[in-house]
């Protein structure tokens, strides 16, 4: 393992701590992957330039997108996440900030445009309307077909802007529901990954997080 | 169970960010554009309902209704210990988060609202580790340091989760004494199994904000490094020469807390800031008192 691939969790504000465990806890459990990984926390661009992948984590996108134009991040994180060499994985407010365009809400913040969608943030409503469903992620990660995916207060992807180059992995499977059919994970060539819901707070739970870093990290 | 994580999960997404006090609609705009993670909807600001000396009670649903419409947001409102029926009723206008807060008069000085049976999550108050696990053994599902409120103080709120840090490191011997433990539960008044739990993981098992008395960037970013997971701020912002300055200073310091020059950067140049009431000087009791 002469290779050494170095995922950064960007931790302006909300759930970074969450996915930097999930993706110790799979570099410890795992030892068959091809490459050492390292996980970091990015708050400045120099931590941002060090990385190969980029999480972008759950919290609020107005804060998030505020936060980094303010620290003067927002430029190379652009730059960062529109480096096709980079794989970048967007969670709830982090799928928000990285869409081309924003359907609701969106005049605080600037998003940094780089999956070609477009997002309804708040999609289900407000807390009360958040929810756990067990999703059947078998058709892209092989034997998952009862991953506990929560939503809080989750956004959805409306429209696809670019269906040539968007791949959708999961519609949502709420038969006799209004959301039934929702689009809430996509692919974007194959170094951009986003989901609405939030894998990082499936305790115990690594295989999303081992997907994207077997599927997208290792692959590069 | 499963409920619960969704209602701790919430709370997960509001670390690191910054929860502030308004009182009306053009104020929550002001904080979302400072960079605010969520709101808190009340009537009166605490440094205002300390002066009053009336009971404070919930807020009118329409102020917090107005509040909601305006901002994207999560919004929060308070209601008054033990008042389970004011609960009821932000859990029916949706609010995303209920205070069960002692910055409000008790309705019942014995009890706490018992908030597993409620959809709607609950943060609470607490000044040590037996008040934030009896807490959540009611089903908080974000605890905060009580502090004291309305003053512009720090010092409660640094004693608060200095004492929580202190018990968690303290008690930790107790796991390899299976009766002390459970002597020690009992005194604390929780379940055995809970305060194991938190021993083992050597943390509260639910987030962990910092409230009452943060009036600074430096505030802010001392609480971050005494280990708490966010900071909520009162009356700090709108009773100070400049809110929307100071309001995205103590943004900015809560992200970059490790950062002593984005310290030195944000902290300059805010004007004047709350003049606060010094803790000593407050007679008879302190909010911090209240509750059990």
């Amino acid at each position: 393992m002469s290779e050494t691939r170095c995922i950064g969790v960007l931790a302006l504000q909300g759930a970074f701590i969450e996915h930097v465990h999930h993706l110790q806890r799979c570099i410890d459990k795992f030892s068959d992957y091809d490459k050492a990984i390292r996980v970091t926390t990015v708050r400045t661009a120099q931590e941002l330039w060090q990385c190969d992948g980029l999480v972008i984590p759950g919290g609020e996108s107005t804060a998030m997108s505020l936060i980094a134009q303010r620290t003067n991040l927002y430029d190379d994180l652009y730059r960062f996440v529109h480096d096709p060499n980079k794989c970048i994985w967007g969670t709830c407010a982090g799928l928000i900030f990285i869409s081309d365009n924003l359907m609701t809400q969106g005049n605080l913040i600037n998003t940094l445009k780089l999956l070609h969608v477009t997002v309804k943030r708040n999609a289900f409503g407000r807390q009360a309307q958040s929810f756990i469903q067990k999703c059947d992620f078998s058709n892209f990660i092989d034997n998952c077909n009862d991953f506990p995916a929560t939503f809080i207060r989750a956004p959805v992807i409306d429209e696809i802007l670019d269906p040539e180059n968007v791949e959708v992995l999961y519609r949502l499977d709420k038969p006799d529901c209004p959301q039934d059919g929702l689009i809430v994970a996509v692919k974007q060539n194959d170094n951009i990954l986003a989901t609405s819901f939030h894998p990082e707070l499936a305790e115990d739970d690594l295989r999303f997080h081992d997907y994207f870093i077997r599927e997208f990290i290792l692959k590069r | 169970m499963c409920e619960f994580k969704v209602k701790a999960g919430l709370a997960q997404m509001l670390k690191g960010g910054v929860i502030m006090d308004v009182v009306t609609a053009e104020q929550a705009i002001i904080a979302e554009k400072a960079g605010a993670c969520a709101v808190m909807a009340l009537e009166r600001i605490p440094a205002d309902m300390r002066k009053s000396g009336q009971v404070c009670r919930m807020s009118d649903p329409k102020m917090i209704k107005d509040i909601m419409n305006a901002v994207s947001i999560p919004v929060m409102a308070k209601v008054r210990i033990g008042h389970f029926v004011e609960a009821l009723i932000l859990e029916s206008l949706e609010v995303d988060y209920i205070d069960e807060s002692e910055v409000l008069t008790p309705a019942d000085w014995t009890q706490h609202i018992k908030k597993n049976g409620f959809q709607v999550p609950f943060v609470c108050g607490a000044k040590d580790l037996g008040e934030a696990l009896r807490r959540i053994n009611e089903g908080a599902a974000m605890i905060r340091t009580k502090g004291e409120a309305g003053t512009g103080d720090i010092s409660e709120a640094v004693k608060h989760i200095s004492k929580i840090t202190g018990e968690i490191e303290e008690y930790k011997i107790l796991l390899k004494d299976e009766d002390r433990l459970t002597l020690k539960a009992a005194e604390l008044r929780v379940p055995v199994s809970l305060l194991k739990e938190k021993l083992e993981k050597e943390k509260l098992p639910v987030v962990n904000f910092a409230a009452g008395g943060v009036a600074t960037p430096a505030d802010a970013a001392l609480l971050m490094q005494l280990g708490c997971e966010g900071i909520f701020v009162g009356s700090g912002i709108f009773k100070s020469a400049n809110p929307e300055k100071l309001a995205r200073a103590i943004v900015e310091a809560t992200t970059h807390y490790n950062d002593a020059s984005k310290l030195l950067e944000v902290s300059t140049d805010l004007g004047d800031l709350m003049g606060g009431i010094c803790i000593e000087s407050i007679k008879g009791s302190k909010l911090a008192d209240i509750g059990v």
